[in-house]
């Protein structure tokens, strides 16, 4: 089954989902309308043999932010002549859409047919929650957890989402853009 | 007749019959500690591959006495090899612990010394040395299995200017393991 025959198939249950502009890879990616289109996606997903789900995860899409915490010289350089001023690196990719959005993506395989379909949906930031998948498939347990953890992703109907890498004495969630270093114990 | 033996290998020879040999105790406790230095296996990052190359029969961590343990109870040294994660900090005070003494530590690589490429990171250890008194640290990302071997060689050389007077501390450790002129 190639990649235009499953968006075929998609697209006649599902009008509304399209094509991602970005393919991972040579895998077929696409990109739901809204986050209430993804439990009845998966459930239809699920239902025609992509029965496995891979990988949850997601990306802050916020642009680059005052670098506070830990960073506490931008762009040291200890073998700069005597004199020179150091060159501050832009921390903005030029012409990227930075916005304030948490790209969700689920990567969902198919044993039978050997293809993998790459999901992509954008949500706000700020307290905004997405249905969880884990009624619909266990391996989305710990991994909405890490999700969670290090990125602040509330999944609805999770049976059980507490922080699962980071240690207990850690607050807030590291890989988000805005994150602030709280020193704890082990710092100075 | 009373002799002290500073030179045991060399003089055990001269000895009339061998039956009596007469030494310092601090010498032969020294040479029997130094000589049989059991590290325990204790690898954290990509330094436990460097040290596990000394530990195998190219390098041969075995001719100086140096036998990996499994358990704390059995080691003399703790070698931390790799990054040391906040979250390791804890299992790694609880391990030093259960060592019996005289117990001392290795710090291998930039991690273990100071934080190393991660010193800007929300969750790793800037040095085990913030938790655990060291008393031999390897510089390198990661350090060869040589430099590993001549820690140890350092190592020995510390143990033999333990005393039981002085309440089995060498001079480093009295006067704290960064002052290199101790």
């Amino acid at each position: 089954m190639t990649n235009e025959d499953i968006f075929a198939k998609i697209q006649s249950r599902f009008p509304k989902v399209e094509k991602a502009a970005v393919q991972v890879k040579d895998y077929l990616t696409v990109r739901l309308s809204s986050k209430d289109e993804l439990v009845p996606f998966a459930q239809w997903l699920k239902d025609s043999s992509f029965d496995m789900l891979e990988t949850v995860t997601a990306t802050d899409l916020l642009g680059p932010v005052d670098m506070k915490g830990f960073i506490r010289q931008q762009n040291f350089n200890p073998f700069l002549p005597e004199g020179a001023t150091p060159q501050i690196e832009a921390a903005a990719t030029a012409g990227y859409p930075y916005r304030p959005v948490m790209d969700l993506l689920y990567v969902f395989f198919s044993v039978s047919e050997r293809a993998r379909v790459f999901v992509r949906l954008e949500i706000a930031r700020e307290g905004v929650s997405v249905p969880s998948l884990v009624p619909l498939f266990k391996s989305a347990d710990w991994q909405e957890r890490e999700t969670f953890d290090l990125l602040g992703v509330r999944y609805d109907g999770h049976p059980n989402l507490i922080k699962i890498l980071t240690p207990d004495f850690t607050v807030g969630h590291p890989l988000r853009k805005d994150y602030a270093h709280i020193k704890d114990r082990f710092d100075e | 007749m009373a002799m002290i033996l500073e030179k045991l290998p060399g003089l055990t020879k001269g000895l009339p019959g061998g039956e009596l040999l007469l030494t310092t105790s601090d010498y032969f406790i020294d040479l029997g500690r130094k000589q049989s230095m059991w590290p325990m296996t204790f690898g954290l990052a990509c330094c436990a591959i460097e040290m596990m190359a000394s530990y195998a029969s190219r390098l041969d961590f075995d001719r100086m006495g140096v036998i990996p343990r499994a358990s704390p109870r059995q080691a003399d040294v703790m070698i931390v090899a790799g990054t040391v994660c906040k979250k390791m900090a804890e299992p790694i005070l609880e391990i030093y612990h259960q060592m019996p003494e005289p117990r001392f530590v290795i710090s291998m690589g930039s991690c273990a010394n100071c934080g190393g490429p991660y010193y800007d990171s929300y969750s790793v250890l800037k040095g085990v040395d913030r938790i655990v008194p060291v008393d031999v640290y390897i510089a390198g990302c990661p350090p060869r299995p040589e430099a590993l071997q001549y820690a140890v060689v350092k190592l020995q050389e510390k143990i033999a200017k333990m005393s039981l007077k002085k309440g089995l501390a060498t001079p480093q450790q009295e006067k704290g393991s960064r002052d290199i002129n101790a």
